[in-house]
């Protein structure tokens, strides 16, 4: 028996009197794919920064990598990579630069920081551009780079928030290629939030979130064929009496 | 303490790159020296005690260590802005590392922008301290930077965005500048004033720069006014407040989800 990756019992959260996370019970096995699918204020990033440890819990519970979030939030910390919304990089640091500062905030010695940041930078296809500021990155670099901050200390879980925001379609499709690599290199556990119907398809379960609360869950095959529709978009649809992609602002 | 280290190394490389904001800190003790320093000693001229622009030097000194030590400390907002702040939470350090961490790199920026000031200014004033009184001097920039940072710190843990940096300037840094005694001593001051003076780490700074430089004047009034002693104890105190302070607000929600989640809601 596998232990479970992350593993959430009635997991909550409140901002104020805004349910932003209702009551989330949850299992992910250890290398699984699994994607989060919601629109926009769902509560994927509140799940997220919860596992996190970025956030305390209302209510409820979670492990994530056999660690209590509550409790044991530095040994959580230590397990898991974190790919934000937005960029974390420092914008007038090189790519190499910030590299070697998260390697310092990771604890990683400089004689394991200075190849891994190496093979990373080769891998990603930034080493032409490891010694130019961040700022003058393209957005899919920037993405790359900031994957590379979130694999730099080899995490057994990855999470990736919304990765591919704002990024076109060609460094969308570099960034999943990258991802399905790591993937297939290790048995990396990857947990997804996206809004993006093509990006939860290939994932091994789907969890569909609206409004803080789990609609359905399960593998995108079965979730369409208990839902009887053809697409996850029509699940989202059937499920919660809404389409996903909203015509106005989010 | 890797960690600690890291965030030290990077505040180093972002002021390095940062050409001028280091002209400008360098350059501006220079400007007052000349132009507050002119006006100010013709007033004065009239007694012979002291040359102000003598008098002025420990304070310009602690100028420096202020913009130094408070601007990068402040810097944790910027850090916020941009996102670089969640890189730090995310890492598996405690709040109270990434909180030192912080401090110490103002302390170094702080002191190493004051001593090379000062390698510009003290002669150029005449002041020719002894060793121990160089030393005390020293001490009194690195304890000096070190409280300006922690309290740094907690101003801009407190502070929602960079909109109200403008009111930490008006409201902070020039009342901290104005009653540190760095350009009258404290003692002219009205009761009021003077005790909002003794809750201003930069007097105490200030106050041991005294002792350290203008211990001939003492006898004239123009040393430092307070013991050197409690300087040391006031300094070394709202280093650890503003340490244990800052700490938890590093974290605190607002500045990691809450506000994206507003933007949204």
């Amino acid at each position: 028996m596998t232990a479970a990756a992350i593993e959430a019992r009635g997991l909550g959260k409140d901002f104020g009197s805004i349910r932003a996370l209702d009551q989330l019970d949850l299992d992910v096995r250890e290398g699984e794919f699994f994607g989060l699918l919601g629109p926009n204020g769902a509560g994927k990033t509140t799940t997220v920064h919860l596992l996190a440890t970025l956030l305390a819990p209302t209510r409820g519970t979670a492990r994530v990598g056999g660690h209590d979030v509550a409790r044991d939030d530095l040994a959580v910390r230590r397990v898991i990579g974190l790919v934000f919304q937005e960029t974390t990089l420092d914008r007038d640091l090189t790519v190499q630069e910030n590299l070697r500062f998260a390697a310092r905030l990771w604890n990683l010695p400089g004689r394991l920081a200075v190849p891994r940041i190496e093979a990373l930078v080769r891998q990603f296809g930034l080493f032409e551009r490891r010694a130019d500021p961040v700022r003058t990155l393209s957005g899919g670099m920037r993405r790359a780079a900031d994957l590379a901050r979130g694999m730099l200390h080899e995490p057994r879980v990855l999470f990736l928030d919304e990765p591919t925001a704002g990024l076109d379609p060609r460094a969308r499709r570099s960034l999943w290629d990258l991802i399905r690599r790591l993937r297939q290199a290790s048995g990396l556990t990857v947990f997804l939030t996206t809004h993006y119907v093509e990006e939860a398809e290939p994932c091994d379960r789907v969890a569909v979130m609206d409004h803080g609360r789990l609609v359905a869950l399960g593998t995108p095959a079965d979730l369409k064929r208990t839902t009887g529709v053809g697409s996850l978009e029509e699940v989202f649809l059937a499920r919660t009496g809404h389409p996903l992609a909203e015509t106005g602002a989010g | 303490m890797r960690a600690v280290y890291g965030i030290v190394v990077r505040e180093l490389v972002r002021f390095r790159r940062q050409r001028a904001r280091v002209l400008a800190s360098i350059g501006r003790p220079f400007v007052w020296l000349i132009f507050a320093g002119a006006g100010y000693a013709a007033v004065f001229a009239g007694r012979n005690e002291i040359d102000y622009r003598v008098y002025m030097a420990p304070g310009l000194l602690g100028m420096v260590v202020m913009f130094g030590a408070l601007l990068a400390a402040l810097s944790t907002v910027t850090d916020r802005d941009a996102g670089v702040l969640r890189m730090v939470l995310v890492a598996p350090i405690r709040r109270s590392t990434i909180a030192l961490g912080k401090a110490l790199g103002a302390t170094v920026l702080g002191t190493t922008q004051a001593v090379v000031v000062a390698a510009l200014l003290l002669p150029l004033v005449h002041l020719r301290p002894s060793l121990a009184d160089g030393l005390l001097a020293g001490l009194a920039l690195v304890l000096s930077s070190l409280a300006l940072g922690a309290v740094g710190l907690v101003l801009a843990a407190s502070i929602r965005s960079l909109e109200n940096f403008a009111g930490v300037m008006n409201f902070v840094v020039f009342p901290m500048l104005f009653l540190s005694g760095a350009l009258y001593p404290v003692r002219h001051l009205g009761p009021v004033l003077r005790l909002v003076a003794y809750v201003n780490p930069l007097a105490y700074g200030v106050d041991l720069l005294k002792h350290a430089l203008l211990g001939a004047w003492a006898g004239a009034g123009y040393g430092g006014e307070l013991s050197p002693w409690l300087d040391v104890a006031a300094l070394a105190g709202f280093a650890v407040a503003g340490l244990v302070a800052a700490a938890p607000l590093l974290a605190r929600e607002g500045g990691v989800t809450r506000t994206a989640f507003r933007e949204r809601a």
